[in-house]
């Protein structure tokens, strides 16, 4: 018996080298690495200013995923998240932690598309005989958590699913691959979750634009967001590192002029370029209206951005300013929403136990839009699929959804429950709001199961849009930039209160119903097994 | 009342009353008094939209229904006539239950006895909250009907099917048999040793495993050859997964529990019921009918995932049991609980969940007072049960004798 | 329940909450901020003087947030009652607050029209209200959205905005879903300033179907207002004896007492504290909101409304700003909804409360009492008791059904039959009615000719009960009808008092009151009265009954109540009130 185990071990072990070792094409010595840097910033039209650093690191030639393998050697790569790709043979891996809610209809689409409130983590894995994708999934969580100091481990199997067809494989492979998708909306993004980011740079903080990473004016922006995106690509491994800030120099103005600066956004100035840099970049998007100055001055392309390369034009502190504005007058906002769809998404019903969760879909556009609809909801709420409701100005146009896919959450072998996934897609019509609604019922815990704070509730987390291909129009959401959705959009997360036993009466419960139990229980005994007798009452 | 067309008239105002469009009805049918996880027309319906998507319905512990009543519902769509029948039925065989115990074709108190069924406001609310365990009722009632008139067939049917539909009627299993060898007429004025053959006992108990098992067979067949709606939907009354509160005592109790005492607990309450059916069976053993009406009153005060449908059932029966009412000792005290009981439930719940002012306790608390209003009710009854032996005399010994328990 | 008022029964408040630190903040609203509010007021006096639309107000209010760069609307609504339509335009604004989710909210609020003060319009509220979205915006620390909302009129307006928020928009109410939403809102805060200045603030908590909001916001409130803003809380307008003793004297009760007992301190406190009680259980027996802040509680919102008292002075938009920016910070700390049923209290003064363990017996000891002296009807209607006479003694020893007591005393006891069912009719009856009674009041026809059809309705419910009381039966072997119906009465009417005391105390106090007395002694004397005398009582308890029937504008306010803001007074009083006391005027009817 013993034997044979040890020789089914040796099996799987042999044969999982034979799949992987196919990556092994390319030695580990010829593979060059690439790093670039990129700054993007974007005055919006509501006074605010869109900031977007990528960190691109190209790992040329393909990462050996087998962690018997020889030591691994990068220059730029980081070592620590080259061990986790290779332990747990991930193909393409999205990790984000974000804090604030994007406002789509003022800011546009963002540069990085991943803009789901809290943690989203998303990975595809190969599935290998010698781990299951969940067991590769479970140690990827607890590895990513300890890397960047978040409650990634709690990512666990009430959270996760595999919406394949929201999160496509970015690339093709002969070999099986399981996606697992899971987010944390509660989760907040921090100055310690900024520092390992940091690290994970090759110059660090100190030189180039990572200079202006200051913790301080970051997190205090009103949306901000860290971002790590791997993907295996034809040539090799791609890192993207990414923060996201959207800042409000009106407000930190005192409520007037919309000028900023390096040195007012970040408080810090860029004084040196990393010199390992491939490439480290300042793009500044020129708005269409208004009379500014920018400074320094720049060559503006057609794509009106004005350029500054870092590894020449070092220090740099880029500042815009409206010299002829006095105090910035805010743009109505009905006639600039930047994006085809705007979304609603909010829970009706003020009861503990049932309310309704409702989706509006505005199109903006004059186009019908077919959009791909993704719930993934913990079990603490339930969905009554035979409740949903589709409605168009008041009317029920059941015909505008189709491909509805509801899986309901399911009791896992752990005793815990996995999250329902509702998925369809929806047809909104041009220049009117869909709106899509359905009943739930929020679940009663047991009182060790509520969190601490119990009164406040739990946050649900965002559904996501996604584009899709429509193979009757012959084209696909994703090119059709015009008329469709460019990229993922994610709705405003949610916050559900449950009906809350009283977590002091334990002892009380227990004693008071079994009181009462014996009680009834003792009487009938006492009743059934005496005897009955007649007595003469003395007077 | 005691015009034979009462009964008609009745049952005519309750179809009537299933056309009505009331707007109240809406609310009801999430009302956790009226319906449970068990028993919710509601959890059905989304069992059925899975069903005819094509998901396993007992996938995601909404559905915790029989398969039969998934394939009953899927293939005709009753309106809330179906209940309203359903109630309708549930009288008749009340009528019938008096009939056959009475050994009479038609008598006075037949009005009576039905509307004490169809009026009871624990009755027809659950039935307009298009709660199930109206269904659950009529089965029940039609299985002590058949067993009362004799018709072995019939009833033991009409049990498996009961206990198919809801595991904890299993109870009623025992003083059933009883009834088929023995006769319905009241022998509590003079009990006697159980007459009946024990190996007609015997023939019927293994005549109800034969319709059970192609009961269960059916089930399984229509829920697509697994059996996980078993887990589903009787394992619900055994392990509790769903915590909704309701009028019994159960979940608020698990709720509270320690985690590692659940599983002793939850055995501990399940043996709980069990327990009374041989105490009662024996000391009823000359009146099988009477052994099942108290037992019918400890499933209304004990049940997993009670609904005010199970009190219901209990306190209606008493219509057919008169000879006892002389003897009830606190009956007033017990109407009145039950009156403090429907009144606090839906009050606190609302203050509770709705409100959000009150918290769990107070619904517990009106769960307690529900919970001692059944004890009150079975305790009373099972007293009158036995004290009617003795009788009560002539009018002259009155004082000069008191009758006790040593 | 007199005893409530007494001082030392109640105890000084605290607060339950930890995480709500009241006045442990900094405020930075200043003169700059109460300028902006000045000129919000100068528009907005424009607009009252050129008796705008509500449409345009809403315009105006909304074009003033959206130029804040605040995600600002209108919303347009109608509602359906009885007595007419009602329609008006509210405007709001959201302030997405920076770095959160949105997915929680706090909102300030004041209505275009108030009730309190002298005023009708509530513009300098409508003023601060548009004066701190443009100050609170400029600062990051908010960790909820916040939300400001001008309802159109006293209440609707209000109503009709919660409703759309809650997205439950009942039949009678028209209007669209919002077009801007946030999260969940736990705590709101209406401001009623309607005077020039103000030199107290009062706060008015309760709220629809008497519910009241956690006191732990009213208490924080009121550390906020003593120590940031420097201005003297206080419940409702009633100014504390000890602030004006001379304005105290001349419109106390006791102004024309002797001087010791108009200047004893004890009797003063007494008086301050009953009228607090008064004023209290006046808004909350009727279920009726103090002000707008009472439609929030229905959505699980905790919210208070601050009224500026109006006086010459001290205090304006400074002191006031500061308050409110202070009780947003307060309630910003918030981590999880107020709870720990802190929910039902007595206020008898601003700094003290009573506990519901201090004045919930004196509400459940009537109803024990009631239902004590029913059960004891009830036990009286099963048997007889008869004095023994000297005839009957000789019956009685040739083996006759008595019970003896040797001695001088005779006393016979006999079991008598108690039929149910006629008790039990007339009691459902007298339900119906007042089902009936309550639905033909809320047709239109009621409402037009309001006179002529109370005197119809009033004789049709004093008329119609006789069907239950007609035939006497006085055999002696059966129990009296009225007896029965007596205890049963008793009974019910206990029960309702004790499950009301607990929802509404103060509804179940007044019930407590006008139910007891005469239910108790709805059929006083053995011997049966002249026929004439039953009549006239059976008349009084009819009048007690339905006899609010020719009020004519509570009326109105009470069906309009139940239809636009779904106040359960008007149904309870006819469903349950006026039918116990007819059937103890049935009762009284029985010789």
């Amino acid at each position: 018996m013993r034997w044979g185990t040890i020789f089914f071990a040796l099996c799987l072990s042999a044969s999982s080298e034979s799949v992987t070792s196919y990556t092994n094409n390319v030695p580990p010595g010829e593979s060059g690495e690439r790093y670039d840097e990129d700054l993007f910033i974007r005055p919006l039209l509501d006074g605010r200013v869109a900031t977007t650093f990528t960190f691109t690191t190209d790992l040329l030639g393909n990462v050996s995923r087998q962690s018997e393998s020889s030591g691994q050697h990068y220059t730029l790569f980081p070592l620590t998240l080259g061990q986790i790709l290779r332990e747990y043979s991930i193909a393409e891996l999205h990790l984000t932690l974000n804090s604030g809610k994007w406002n789509y209809d003022h800011w546009g689409y963002p540069d990085d598309p991943s803009v789901g409130t809290g943690a989203e983590l998303w990975a595809w894995m190969a599935d290998g005989p010698s781990s299951t994708i969940d067991e590769r999934w479970t140690g990827l969580r607890n590895a990513l958590a300890g890397l960047f100091c978040a409650s990634l481990g709690s990512l666990d199997t009430r959270h996760t699913s595999s919406p394949s067809t929201v999160f496509p494989i970015s690339f093709s492979s002969s070999i099986p691959h399981g996606l697992r998708y899971a987010n944390l909306p509660s989760e907040n993004v921090c100055t310690e979750n900024l520092t390992p980011f940091v690290k994970l740079l090759p110059c660090k903080s100190r030189a180039g634009l990572a200079t202006l990473l200051n913790p301080q004016r970051i997190f205090d922006a009103d949306w901000h967001g860290l971002s790590i995106h791997l993907r295996s690509t034809e040539v090799g491994t791609e890192l993207k590192l990414g923060v996201q800030a959207v800042f409000d120099p009106v407000r930190l103005s005192g409520g007037r002029r919309r000028d900023w600066s390096f040195r007012l956004l970040f408080d810090r100035i860029i004084h040196d370029s990393c010199l390992v840099a491939t490439s480290s970049v300042v793009r500044v998007q020129i708005p269409d209206s208004g009379s500014h100055t920018l400074s320094p001055a720049s060559v503006v392309d057609d794509n009106l951005t004005a350029m500054y390369n870092l590894m020449t034009q070092a220090p740099l502190d880029v500042s815009m300013s409206w010299p002829h504005e006095h105090t910035f007058q805010y743009p109505h906002v009905h006639e600039s929403r930047l994006t085809p769809l705007s979304i609603q998404r909010t829970l009706h019903g003020s009861s503990q136990i049932h309310g309704h969760l409702f989706i509006a879909l505005t199109n903006n556009g004059h186009h019908d839009i077919v959009v791909g609809y993704f719930e993934n909801l913990p079990a603490l709420v339930t969905l009554w699929m035979h409740t949903m409701e589709i409605k168009v100005d008041g009317t029920e146009r059941n015909e505008l959804i189709s491909n509805v896919s509801y899986r309901p959450h399911q009791v896992l072998a752990n005793g815990q429950k996995s999250p329902s996934t509702f998925q369809a897609i929806l047809t909104v019509p041009a220049s009117s709001t869909l709106h899509l609604s359905m009943e739930i019922s929020r679940a009663f815990l047991k009182y060790t199961e509520h969190p601490p704070d119990a009164m406040r509730g739990w946050d649900l987390p965002p559904a996501i849009l996604f584009p899709v291909c429509e193979p009757a129009m012959g084209i696909c959401g994703m090119q059709n930039t015009s008329a469709g959705m460019r990229d993922r959009m994610y709705t405003p997360t949610l916050l559900i209160d449950l009906p809350t036993p009283d977590f002091s009466m334990p002892y009380n419960v227990i004693i008071f119903s079994c009181t009462l139990i014996t009680l009834i229980f003792g009487s009938i005994f006492n009743l059934l097994t005496r005897t009955w007798v007649i007595v003469r009452v003395e007077d | 009342m005691e015009s034979p067309l009462f009964l008609p008239t009745l049952a005519a105002c309750r179809l009537l009353l299933a056309w009505v469009q009331l707007p109240v009805l809406d609310g009801l049918q999430l009302d956790h008094q009226l319906t449970s996880p068990l028993t919710s027309y509601f959890r059905l319906k989304e069992g059925l939209w899975l069903y005819h998507h094509g998901v396993d319905p007992y996938l995601g512990g909404v559905l915790k229904h029989s398969p039969l009543f998934l394939s009953l519902f899927s293939t005709v769509s009753p309106g809330r006539v179906a209940w309203a029948l359903s109630d309708i039925v549930g009288a008749w065989a009340l009528v019938r239950i008096w009939h056959s115990r009475q050994q009479l074709g038609q008598s006075r108190r037949d009005g009576l006895v039905g509307a004490a069924y169809l009026l009871n406001p624990y009755i027809l609310l659950p039935s307009l909250a298009s709660s199930t365990s109206t269904f659950e009722n009529a089965v029940v009632l039609l299985t002590l009907m058949f067993a009362a008139e004799g018709r072995p067939s019939p009833a033991l049917l009409a049990l498996a099917l009961s206990i198919h539909l809801s595991l904890s009627t299993s109870l009623l299993l025992v003083p059933v048999l009883m009834l088929l060898v023995t006769s319905p007429t009241s022998r509590l004025a003079s009990p006697r040793p159980f007459g009946g053959s024990y190996w007609m006992v015997f023939k019927y108990a293994s005549e109800f495993v034969v319709y059970w098992s192609v009961l269960v067979c059916a089930a399984s067949i229509m829920a697509g050859g697994v059996w996980n709606w078993m887990h589903e939907s009787w394992g619900a009354s055994l392990i509790l997964p769903d915590l909704t509160p309701n009028p019994g005592l159960w979940w608020y109790f698990f709720t509270e529990m320690f985690d590692h005492f659940r599983p002793f607990f939850l055995m501990v309450f399940s043996t709980h019921l069990a327990i009374y059916i041989m105490p009662v069976c024996i000391k009823f053993q000359h009146d099988a009918l009477y052994a099942a009406f108290l037992l019918l009153g400890i499933l209304g005060t004990f049940k997993p995932y009670l609904t005010l449908a199970d009190p219901g059932l209990f306190l209606s029966m008493f219509a057919v049991f008169p000879e006892i009412y002389p003897y009830l000792r606190h009956a007033v005290v017990t109407a009145l609980l039950h009156a403090h009981a429907s009144l606090l439930l839906p009050l606190f719940h609302a203050l509770w969940v709705i409100e959000g002012r009150g918290n769990a306790n107070f619904y517990y608390a009106a769960s307690l007072v529900m919970g001692v209003a059944g004890g009150a009710g079975i305790v009373d009854a099972c007293f009158a049960g036995m004290r009617i032996a003795i009788g009560n005399g002539s009018e002259a010994e009155r004082g000069k004798w008191e009758v006790v328990q040593q | 329940m007199s005893l409530i008022p007494i001082a030392s029964l109640s105890q000084g408040t605290y607060i339950d909450e930890n995480a709500l630190q009241p006045a442990q903040v900094n405020t930075y609203w200043n003169w700059q901020d109460v300028h902006r509010a000045d000129q919000y007021l100068y528009h907005l006096e424009g607009l009252r003087d050129r008796n705008s639309t509500s449409e345009e107000r809403a315009q105006f209010i909304r074009n003033e947030l959206a130029n804040l760069g605040l995600r600002a609307a209108t919303q347009n609504y109608t509602f359906t009652a009885s007595s007419g339509l009602l329609s008006g335009v509210n405007a709001y604004a959201i302030m997405a607050s920076p770095r959160t989710p949105s997915s929680e909210a706090m909102v300030i609020s004041a209505t275009w029209r108030s009730e309190v003060g002298k005023e009708p319009y509530n513009l300098r509220g409508i003023s601060i209200v548009l004066a701190l979205a443009a100050f609170l915006k400029n600062y990051s620390l908010w960790a909820k959205d916040i939300i400001f909302v001008i309802g159109d009129g006293y209440l609707d307006g209000m109503q009709a905005w919660l409703n759309a928020y809650h997205g439950t928009i009942p039949p009678n109410l028209e209007t669209s879903l919002l077009e801007y939403t946030s999260g969940v809102i736990w705590t709101a805060l209406n401001i009623d300033y309607s005077g020039h200045s103000f030199s107290h603030l009062g706060v008015f908590f309760e709220g629809l179907n008497g519910r009241l909001p956690n006191q732990d916001l009213i208490n924080s409130v009121r550390l906020i207002s003593h120590y940031t803003g420097g201005v003297p809380f206080i419940v409702y307008d009633h100014l504390e004896p000890n602030d004006f003793p001379d304005r105290w004297q001349t419109t106390s009760i006791l102004a024309n007492a002797p001087d010791f007992i108009r200047q004893s301190p004890q009797l003063q406190d007494f008086e301050y504290r009953a009228k607090n009680i008064v004023r209290h259980i006046n808004y909350q027996a009727r279920g009726k909101p103090s002000g707008a802040h009472g439609l929030y509680h229905k959505f699980r919102i905790d919210a208070i409304t601050l009224f500026a008292v109006p006086a010459t002075g001290p205090h304006g938009f400074l002191a006031l700003g500061r308050i409110v920016e202070s009780a947003l910070r307060t309630t910003n700390n918030l981590l999880e909804r107020l709870h720990a049923s802190f929910f039902f209290y007595l206020f008898t003064s601003p700094g003290t409360f009573m506990k519901i363990g201090k004045f919930l017996p004196s509400a459940v000891l009537v109803s024990a009492a009631m239902m004590i002296s029913g059960l004891g009807d009830w036990v009286n209607a099963g048997w007889l008791h008869e004095a023994v006479t000297e005839n009957d003694r000789e019956e009685a020893a040739a083996g006759g059904p008595s019970s003896k007591i040797q001695g001088k005393k005779m006393v016979r006891w006999r079991m008598r039959r108690r039929p149910l069912l006629r008790p039990i009719f007339t009691v459902l009856g007298t339900h119906v009615m007042g089902l009936l009674a309550f639905n033909l009041m809320r047709s239109p026809i009621f409402v037009e000719n309001h006179l002529a059809a109370s005197l119809l309705l009033f004789g049709a419910l004093t008329i119609l009960p006789f069907v239950f009381a007609s035939l006497p039966d006085r055999t002696p072997e059966v129990a009296p009808f009225s007896l029965l119906l007596k205890s049963f009465n008793l009974c019910l009417a206990s029960i309702v008092i004790s499950t009301t005391s607990l929802l509404n105390f103060s509804l179940a106090a007044i019930l407590a009151i006008t139910l007891a007395v005469p239910l108790m002694y709805s059929s006083c004397s053995r011997s049966s009265p002249p026929r004439i005398v039953s009549l006239a009582k059976y008349v009084t308890y009819s009048f007690l009954a339905w006899g609010w029937l020719f009020l004519r504008d509570e009326v109105k306010q009470a069906i309009w109540n139940w239809e636009v803001l779904g106040i359960w007074f008007a149904p309870f009083i006819c469903i349950v009130y006026g039918p116990l006391v007819t059937q103890a005027g049935v009762v009284s009817l029985q010789p």
